[in-house]
C-alpha cells in the first residue's frame, strides 16, 4: 500500500471513528434523559410557553429526526444554542479551545524540551545514582495528581512568595481586539508561568523516559559500533547519531499528548481559574448545558483523534523502517 | 462434554499452571529492589484501608470542639490582647481584688493568684458549675449552682455558707467582711451581714442576672425578660420594667452601674441598655450577637462583650466594634483596681486547626479531623482502584483474548472498538457521564471501566497471537480441544501474569482518576475521598493557608500510586522475556522498553 492510500484510510477511519463517538454521544444523552427540558425550562412557564421553547430548540420532533438535525447541522459547524448563553456554541467554543491550547502548547513545548534532554543524560549516565534517582523522580511526577502540584504552588509562589498571579489568563478587566492581542502581552505571560509549569512538570517524566529507553535500545545497534570504529567522540555519538535516531518516539507521543492534554487537563484550569474548555465544560456541566458540555466533549475528542491520527502519520513519514499495512497495527 | 464427566483431581491438574502463573508475578516484585520498595508501601496502605476505623482518631464527620478558661487581660496600652488559658473549663467569672483574683469555673474548678502570681487551680470534685466570684482583701467568696456559697478559709479550703435557696447563685457583690449581695434564678436576692445569708423578696420571679452598685445603698440589678431593678437606700424601686420609655422583653445578662448618671444594661441579641440618671433607653451598637457582659473603665469608656469574639467600645456616645481577637464566645468582662479580664469561653469549633497532637494533620474549617478522613479516604481509594482495575481487566482480557484467539473479522471489529474508545478522553468523558447520571463511585469506576480496558486489550491480544503460534496450542487444535477450551485452559494461565501487570497499572490510572473526579466535586459528597478532602478545601477557599489541609491528602495519593507504578515496572519483565534473569540494581541495556506502565497515556 502506498503512502497517499494509507493517509487515505486513516482519514476516512478518522471521519468514522468521529461519527460513531457523536453517535453514540447523542442517543447516551436522549436516552438518558428523555425530557432536557427540564433543565432548559424555568419554573413558573406555562404549558404553552414550554412548547414554545421546545420547538425552538427543536427538541418537539422525533428523536430520530432530532438525530440527523443534529449531524446535519454538526457538518455545518453549527453546534446548536447554548442553554446558559443563549447563545450559538461554536464561537464560544472556539475562544475557550484558543485559551486552551494557549496553556496546553507551551507547557508541552517546555516538557518535551526538558524531557528528552534528560532521557539522554539519563541513558549516559546508566547503572548511576543519577538515572536511579531520575527513573523515580520521573514516576513520582507522573503519580503527584496535577491539581495537588498546581495548589501547592499557588500556596508557595501566590501566596507565600507573593510573586506570581495564580487565576484567570489576565489581570482583570482588560481589552484585547483579538486573541492574539490578548496573548501578546507580559501580564499573559505572568499568568501563564504558574499553570503551564505544573502541566510541564507532570508531562516531563513521559518523554524523559521514553527518550532514555529508546536511546538505550539504539546504544546496542551496530551502527553505533561503526561509528565508534570510526573513533568518532562519545559526544558526538550521543548527540548526533543516538539522540537524533532516539528522538521519533518522543515526536510521535508529543502529538498524543497534545490531544490528550486539551481534555485531560480540566483540573489544572480548574485551579487556575484558567478560562479554557474544560473549565466551561464543568460549568456546563454543572448548569446543565448539554449542547456545551456535549459540543466541549466532541471538540476534545476530536482532537484526540486528530491528534493519535497525526501521530500515527508522523510515525509512518518519518521511521523509514515502518512498513504499510492494512489498518492493523 | 468430556470433560464433565473427569474428577475433580484431574480438574485440578489444570488448576496447577493457572496458580504457578498467579505467584510468579509477585516473585518478580520481590526480586526486583524497586518492585520491592512499591510492594511494602503499597502493604502499609492497605493495611491502612483495612484498620482505617481503628487509626482514626476521630469521628471524620463531627465538628470538634475545643473548651477551654481564657482570660484576656486589659493592658496598660488601653487594648485587650493577649490572649491567655488558664484552665480547661470555661470561666464563668473573674473578680478582681486589691490582692489577690479569683476566677470560677464550670465542673467546680476555682482559679485562684496573687497580684502577678501563678494560678492555682482548686478542683472541687463537684459536679456543679460555679457561676459567681468576689473578693475583698483576702475575703473571697464563690457562688454556683443550687444555691451554692462557698468561702475560703484561714486553711485555704473552701467552705460551704448556709443559703436560705437552692436556686442558681449567678452573681456576688462584696463590700466588705460583713456586707454582700447575690442574686440569682427565680428572682433569689440575698444579702450577707457578715454571719449568715438572708433573703430580701426581689418582687419578681424572674432570673436576676448580675448586680451592680456605686454604694452600698444604690444599686441596679438586671435579669430575664427585660428586668431592671434599682435597689436604693434598702429600697427595691417596683421592678416595673414597663415603666421605662424604651423597655426591652429581652434577657438582660449584665449591666454596669457607673455613677447616678450612668449605667449600661445588655443582653440577647445585642441588646443595649442605657441609663441617663432618670430613664432607661435602648442603644443600637452595630453588633448582632448576645452580650454576655458590661464594664465602665472611665467615664467615657465602657467595653461589652459577647458572642463569637464580639468587643465592643463605648465612648459614652457611640459604640465601636474591636476588631476580634477569637472567634470564641466570651462569657463576661470585669475591671477593678486598674485591671481587667474578659473571660470565657463557650466551647468552640476547633475550626482550621494547625497539626497537634490530638489533630495529628490539624482540623478542617468546620472542625473536622482532617487525618481521620485521610484514613477512610485510604478505603475508597483503594476501594475504587482495586474494583476499577478488575473491572478494565475483565473487559480488556477477554476482548483481547477473542480477538487474538478468533483474528480475522472479529478482531478487526473489536479492535475498531478499541480505536474508538481511544477517542475518548477519560476526564471529560466521566464528567459527561455525571451529568447524565447522578456522582457516585460507581460513575467513577464506571468511567474508568469503561475506557481503559483499551489498553488492555491491546497489549493482551498482541500476546495472544504470538501464544497462538506456538507448539503446544497447535497440538491442542489438532487433539480436538474446542476453542473455548483452548482459551481457558491453555492460552488463560498464559496471560494472567500480563493481566496482572495490567491490573497494577489500571488501578495506579483508576486512583488517580477517582482523586481527579472528586477534587472536581463529580465525587459523591458523603463518602471521604482524599479527592474530596481537597474539593472540600478549595470550596472553603481557606486551603491558601491552611497547609495542612492540603498536602497529606496529596502525598497520600502521590505515594500510592509512585507504588503501584514501582510495582508495575518491576512486573514489566513480563511484557519482555528477554529481561528474566540476571537483572540486578543497574540496569542494563536491555531495560523494559516501556518504563511507564502505559505509553498511551489513559487520561
Amino acid at each position: 500500500m502506498g503512502k497517499g492510500q494509507y493517509i487515505a484510510k486513516r482519514l476516512i477511519q478518522l471521519v468514522i471513528t468521529f461519527l460513531i463517538i457523536l453517535t453514540i454521544l447523542f442517543f447516551l444523552f436522549r436516552l438518558a434523559l428523555p425530557d432536557p427540558t427540564a433543565a432548559l425550562v424555568m419554573d413558573g412557564l406555562s404549558a404553552e410557553e414550554q412548547a414554545m421553547v421546545r420547538e425552538r430548540f427543536g427538541l418537539d420532533r422525533p428523536i430520530v429526526e432530532q438525530y440527523f438535525i443534529y449531524l446535519r447541522n454538526f457538518m455545518r459547524g453549527e453546534f446548536g444554542l447554548s442553554f446558559h448563553y443563549k447563545s450559538p456554541v461554536f464561537p464560544i467554543l472556539m475562544e475557550k479551545l484558543f485559551n486552551t491550547l494557549a496553556l496546553m502548547l507551551p507547557a508541552i513545548f517546555v516538557s518535551y524540551l526538558i524531557g528528552p534532554l534528560l532521557g539522554v543524560l539519563l541513558s549516559w549516565k546508566r547503572g548511576s545514582n543519577i538515572e536511579f534517582t531520575g527513573i523515580i523522580g520521573g514516576l513520582t511526577l507522573r503519580s503527584a495528581p496535577v491539581f495537588w502540584t498546581g495548589m501547592i504552588f499557588i500556596m508557595v509562589f501566590g501566596i507565600w512568595l507573593g510573586i506570581l498571579p495564580t487565576s484567570g489568563m489576565r489581570t482583570l478587566p482588560y481589552e484585547a481586539s483579538s486573541n492574539l492581542d490578548k496573548i501578546l502581552t507580559l501580564d499573559y505571560l505572568r499568568h501563564l508561568i504558574l499553570p503551564m509549569f505544573t502541566i510541564a512538570i507532570y508531562y516531563l517524566g513521559l518523554p524523559m523516559l521514553i527518550m532514555r529507553n529508546t536511546m538505550l535500545e539504539i546504544m546496542g545497534e551496530d551502527f553505533i559500533e561503526l561509528c565508534q570504529a570510526k573513533g568518532l567522540s562519545e559526544r558526538k555519538i550521543m548527540y548526533k547519531h543516538v539522540a537524533r535516531n532516539a528522538l521519533l518516539p518522543v515526536v510521535t507521543q508529543a502529538a498524543i499528548t497534545i490531544g490528550l492534554a486539551v481534555g485531560g487537563q480540566v483540573v489544572v484550569e480548574v485551579v487556575f481559574s484558567w478560562p479554557g474548555l474544560g473549565r466551561e465544560m464543568i460549568q456546563a456541566v454543572r448548569t446543565s448545558d448539554f449542547p456545551m458540555a456535549q459540543s466541549a466533549f466532541m471538540m476534545m475528542a476530536g482532537l484526540v483523534l486528530v491528534m493519535n491520527t497525526v501521530a500515527d502519520l508522523l510515525y509512518s513519514y518519518l521511521d523509514p523502517r515502518v512498513v504499510l499495512k492494512g489498518g492493523d497495527k | 462434554m468430556a470433560k464433565n464427566k473427569k474428577g475433580l483431581k484431574e480438574r485440578l491438574k489444570y488448576l496447577k499452571p493457572m496458580l504457578m502463573n498467579i505467584i510468579e508475578p509477585f516473585k518478580i516484585i520481590i526480586k526486583d529492589p524497586l518492585g520491592r520498595i512499591g510492594a511494602v508501601i503499597l502493604s502499609i496502605i492497605v493495611l491502612i484501608a483495612i484498620f482505617a476505623p481503628v487509626l482514626a482518631t476521630h469521628n471524620p464527620n463531627i465538628m470538634n470542639e475545643r473548651i477551654e478558661g481564657s482570660v484576656i487581660p486589659f493592658d496598660e496600652d488601653g487594648n485587650w490582647s493577649n490572649y491567655q488559658i488558664i484552665g480547661e473549663k470555661p470561666l464563668n467569672e473573674v473578680a478582681v481584688g486589691l490582692e489577690y483574683e479569683l476566677a470560677v469555673a464550670d465542673g467546680g474548678f476555682i482559679y485562684e493568684r496573687e497580684i502577678d502570681g501563678d494560678w492555682i487551680e482548686y478542683d472541687l470534685g463537684q459536679d456543679l458549675d460555679f457561676l459567681a466570684a468576689a473578693v475583698y482583701q483576702d475575703f473571697k467568696l464563690v457562688g454556683g449552682e443550687a444555691g451554692l456559697i462557698l468561702f475560703q478559709n484561714e486553711d485555704g479550703n473552701w467552705e460551704q455558707l448556709d443559703t436560705p435557696v437552692d436556686t442558681n447563685i449567678n452573681d456576688i457583690y462584696l463590700f466588705s467582711r460583713d456586707s454582700a449581695y447575690a442574686v440569682g434564678d427565680n428572682g433569689t436576692f440575698l444579702s450577707w451581714n457578715g454571719q449568715e445569708w438572708s433573703q430580701i423578696d426581689s418582687g419578681t420571679e424572674r432570673n436576676l442576672r448580675e448586680i451592680s452598685f456605686i454604694s452600698p445603698d444604690d444599686g441596679i440589678i438586671v435579669g430575664d425578660r427585660g428586668t431592671i431593678i434599682h435597689y436604693r437606700d434598702d429600697q427595691l424601686e417596683e421592678p416595673s420594667f414597663r415603666a421605662f420609655t424604651d423597655a426591652t422583653f429581652r434577657d438582660l445578662l449584665a449591666v454596669s452601674y457607673y455613677n447616678e448618671n450612668q449605667a449600661i444594661a445588655v443582653g440577647e441579641r445585642a441588646t443595649i441598655m442605657v441609663y441617663d440618671g432618670e430613664d432607661w433607653y435602648t442603644d443600637d451598637s452595630g453588633a448582632s450577637r448576645s452580650l454576655n457582659g458590661v464594664i465602665h473603665i472611665s467615664e467615657n469608656e465602657a467595653y461589652a462583650i459577647g458572642l463569637r469574639g464580639t468587643i465592643l467600645k463605648y465612648d459614652g456616645e457611640n459604640w465601636e466594634t474591636i476588631d476580634r481577637i477569637t472567634r470564641r464566645d466570651y462569657r463576661g468582662i470585669t475591671f477593678a483596681m486598674d485591671r481587667g479580664y474578659i473571660y470565657g469561653v463557650e466551647p468552640y469549633v476547633n475550626e482550621l486547626a494547625p497539626p497537634s497532637g490530638d489533630h495529628l494533620f490539624g482540623t478542617t474549617h468546620l472542625g473536622r479531623d482532617i487525618w481521620s478522613q485521610v484514613m477512610y479516604g485510604t478505603r475508597t481509594a483503594l476501594m475504587v482502584g482495586i474494583i476499577a482495575a478488575l473491572v478494565v481487566n475483565l473487559i480488556g482480557a477477554t476482548v483481547g483474548l477473542i480477538a487474538g484467539y478468533y483474528r480475522g473479522n472479529i478482531d478487526n471489529v473489536l479492535m475498531r472498538i478499541v480505536d474508538i474508545m481511544y477517542g475518548l478522553p477519560l476526564e471529560p468523558f466521566a464528567i459527561i457521564l455525571v451529568l447524565i447520571f447522578e456522582p457516585s463511585l460507581w460513575i467513577i469506576i464506571m468511567a474508568i471501566g469503561l475506557l481503559t480496558w483499551r489498553t488492555n486489550a491491546r497489549i493482551i491480544r498482541s500476546q495472544v497471537l504470538s501464544l497462538v503460534e506456538r507448539p503446544f496450542i497447535k497440538a491442542a487444535r489438532v487433539a480436538g480441544a474446542s476453542d473455548l477450551r483452548i482459551m481457558l485452559i491453555h492460552i488463560t494461565p498464559n496471560i494472567l501474569p500480563l493481566a496482572f501487570l495490567q491490573l497494577a497499572v489500571a488501578m495506579g490510572y483508576a486512583i488517580t482518576a477517582e482523586a481527579t473526579l472528586s477534587f472536581l466535586g463529580l465525587g459523591p459528597p458523603q463518602i471521604y475521598s482524599w479527592g474530596t478532602i481537597l474539593h472540600s478545601a478549595r470550596l472553603s477557599g481557606a486551603w491558601r493557608t491552611a497547609w495542612w489541609w492540603v498536602i497529606p491528602p496529596g502525598l497520600f495519593i502521590s505515594v500510592t500510586v509512585v507504588s503501584v507504578f514501582l510495582i508495575s515496572r518491576s512486573l514489566e519483565v513480563l511484557t519482555n522475556p528477554r529481561l528474566r534473569g540476571g537483572r540486578d540494581n543497574a540496569p542494563e541495556p536491555e531495560e523494559p522498553k516501556n518504563l511507564l506502565p502505559n505509553e498511551q497515556p489513559n487520561n
